[in-house]
């Protein structure tokens, strides 16, 4: 999920969305043949390449044609969506993020994959488990995985060495993360040792969900009916947070609109919790390095944010295309074209026993423990209408611990008692 | 008699279908502007009444709720702190906006060599999109690596956290609006301005009075129907913020920021509760009216004041 990164080319091309949607419903062909039209946030290389596949398609599909349509940003692709069926001018395929899922489920014009996905050509176990969580609610699968990261650690080589501190290695405790933070931070020079994005956003919340799963808690009970990280788990978490932020004044907290990536270039924060769509952004003069989340009893498990494939309702031949497009746009061979075109990873396990596999490691080096980090993901945050409300309550809960607001347990509380209201409003 | 009637009657007769045609004319130019208002004002406000009584996510048929949006709005304290931030911020904004708009005008109002450039910079911040004022803000502020607290820090003043701190933020944001809104004040008040006759400063000014106090009591009384128009028109706006709290503070830290219409958006288009906002949006519109008639009916009595 690229919360930050692309937020300023998404603001940029808000500008630009009047005009993109104004006029752009899907509709049957002149003709006799189908078209269907995707909506998509996507810039840059991304953008070449999507565009790049649909071009593909439609040389292979005369009679169904696939328009794309850019929506100004994935980061409102929900409110675009749902302002979209208020107005009776959707998509038929839109691009959204997995913490919309639960939303879009209860969509009167959504299709339900449920059944095409046991097709055995569609090869659904081929996804991530992680993957297939994100898309499926209460049973119902809502969409096709589009992409998938992980938060792993990003360094500076060059800030460690300067302060003669070891590199991060995959067994990293969080003991050790945070000395050498401190260590790595100069406030004669401002250098942090580490950069929190801290609006209180989703960006907030999935960067401490590591911690607290790490540390042995949960988020929400079972049955998510209930909160979980009021535990000591949850505590321990935001103790880390509170000890790094407010007691060694190590951390650079980020008001959520990215510069911590500008000051990484700049050399002025030595580690990042970051995942791959940031690489492109930084300095070819900037050497740095990757490696796992630091652990907690050797628990190194990491959060991944599945974006999804979404199709919608217009006419029946339609919504064929629209399946048949989206599982030919995420099959192994057509998926790696894309990785390879910009390094997004794999979205199907078979990807990386594909020939062309090592073209895309080559490419992208880095991407390698991206890729491989992504089994340590084995949780995935709770498909619920009221996701967004959970999140807004541990985002405060978070953030006033970093800015030193209010102690941990105190914290902890308040946020218990907002994540039961919402619960209890769903 | 009749001879002499005619061309009164004819002259009667033009001058009737004279109006008659003038009212054709007018419906015509008026209609157009009549239908898109109704259809994007008034269509939407009712629209937002009706949904303030019903459930609904925007996705699903919606569901009457009766008055539980506006029960539930008594209770819940983000929207009490909305209301808090939202006051605090039309109370500073815009006074503060009023004076310093009125004082540059005065400093504008005279014929100096390359008076329109200062005009100009004047009023480029209105014409400046909100997003791009808001990043550079953030970046100027930024309480590390801000030019700003690079600059206090120089000359041994405190280090501020602005939008990163609770505190400060409302205020910072109150700061950045005024920056943004003043050369919109200014541009009123200086129109206003030029439409006193200048003989009146003049003749005071021969009478013994400085230019600055003839400022002060003679031209800003004589502004007074132009200060009215920017008192309500400051205040629609102050109590409407979201554009840049949407692109600064997302509301925070900690609700510090979140005014009236960040809670709406927030409650519609973030958590899909649309007949909450709708409930929000209503309440909003009620005071919106409230503040707008009062203000209006004050400066209008003191408008009397001054004929009599």
């Amino acid at each position: 999920m690229t919360w930050t990164s692309r937020k300023a080319a998404a603001i940029a091309a808000l500008v630009a969305l009047g005009a993109a949607l104004a006029g752009c419903s899907g509709s049957g062909s002149s003709d006799g043949g189908t078209t269907i039209t995707v909506w998509h946030g996507y810039t840059d290389v991304e953008a070449k390449a999507i565009t790049a596949a649909a071009d593909e398609w439609n040389s292979q599909h005369p009679d169904e044609q696939v328009r794309l349509v850019f929506d100004g940003g994935n980061d409102s692709a929900l409110q675009k969506t749902v302002a979209g069926f208020t107005a009776g001018n959707y998509p038929d395929v839109a691009y959204e993020y997995g913490s919309s899922a639960a939303q879009l489920a209860r969509q009167p014009k959504l299709v339900d994959l449920t059944k095409d996905v046991q097709d055995a050509d569609f090869k659904w176990d081929d996804f991530y488990p992680s993957e297939r969580d994100a898309a499926t609610v209460d049973g119902k699968v809502i969409g096709v995985p589009a992409l998938v990261d992980d938060l792993s650690l990003v360094y500076n080589k060059a800030l460690f060495k300067k302060a003669g501190v070891p590199l991060p290695t995959a067994d990293w405790t969080w003991d050790d993360f945070r000395s050498a933070a401190a260590k790595l931070t100069d406030s004669s020079s401002k250098v942090y040792g580490w950069a929190y994005v801290n609006d209180g956003s989703e960006d907030t919340v999935w960067r401490y969900l590591p911690l607290l799963w790490q540390a042995g808690g949960e988020l929400l009970n079972a049955d998510n009916t209930a909160p979980a990280f009021d535990s000591p788990a949850g505590l321990t978490a935001l103790k880390l947070l509170q000890d790094m932020s407010v007691t060694d004044k190590s951390v650079y907290l980020d008001n959520g609109n990215g510069n911590y990536l500008n000051l990484f270039n700049s050399g002025k924060i030595a580690m990042l919790w970051t995942g791959p769509w940031d690489l492109s952004s930084i300095n070819s003069n900037i050497d740095y390095g990757i490696t796992l989340l630091p652990g907690y009893n050797g628990n190194h498990e990491t959060i991944s944010g599945p974006d999804l494939y979404v199709a919608f309702e217009h006419s029946s031949g339609r919504a064929k295309t629209a399946v048949d497009f989206m599982k030919w746009l995420t099959s192994p061979e057509e998926h790696l074209k894309f990785a390879i075109a910009t390094g997004d990873l794999p979205v199907r396990k078979s990807e990386s026993k594909l020939p062309g596999y090592s073209t895309f490691l080559e490419k992208y080096p880095a991407n390698k423990v991206f890729v491989q980090n992504l089994s340590n993901v084995k949780h995935v945050r709770p498909n619920i209408p009221t996701y967004n409300e959970v999140s807004t309550a541990i985002g405060q809960m978070v953030q006033s611990v970093l800015i030193g607001k209010a102690e941990p347990q105190q914290a902890l509380d308040t946020a218990k008692d907002a994540v039961t209201a919402a619960l209890a409003g769903q | 008699v009749t001879a002499a009637l005619l061309p009164a009657t004819a002259h009667r007769h033009a001058k009737a279908s004279k109006r008659r045609a003038d009212e054709v004319a007018a419906w015509g130019m008026v209609t157009p502007a009549a239908l898109l208002i109704g259809l994007f004002g008034l269509v939407p406000v009712v629209w937002s009444l009706v949904l303030s009584f019903q459930h609904s996510d925007l996705q699903t048929p919606a569901t009457w709720a009766g008055t539980s949006n506006y029960r539930q709005l008594v209770h819940d304290p983000v929207f009490k702190e909305a209301i808090r931030n939202t006051v605090v911020y039309t109370v500073l904004f815009v006074p503060i906006t009023l004076v310093l708009s009125l004082l540059v005008a005065g400093a504008l109002n005279r014929r100096i060599h390359g008076i329109s450039f200062y005009r100009l910079a004047v009023f480029v911040p209105v014409v400046t999109s909100t997003v791009a004022t808001g990043v550079i803000f953030t970046w100027l502020l930024d309480p590390d690596y801000g030019i700003v607290n690079g600059l206090l820090g120089k000359v041994g003043l405190p280090q501020l956290g602005f939008f990163a701190s609770p505190d400060l933020a409302l205020f910072t944001v109150v700061a950045m609006t005024v920056w943004g809104w003043l050369g919109f004040g200014a541009l009123i008040f200086l129109a206003g301005l030029q439409g006193i006759p200048e003989e009146l400063t003049e003749a005071a000014q021969i009478d013994g009075c400085t230019r600055g106090k003839a400022f002060w009591v003679i031209q800003v009384p004589l502004l007074r129907p132009v200060s009215g128009f920017l008192l309500v028109w400051l205040t629609i706006n102050a109590l409407q913020l979201f554009d840049e709290v949407y692109v600064t503070t997302k509301g925070g830290p900690l609700h510090a920021t979140t005014v009236l219409v960040y809670y709406l958006y927030q409650q519609a288009f973030i958590y899909f509760h649309a007949g909450y906002a709708a409930a929000i949006a209503v309440l909003l519109f009620l005071a919106i009216i409230v503040i707008t008639l009062v203000q209006m009916r004050l400066s209008r009595d003191s408008d009397l004041e001054d004929v009599r």
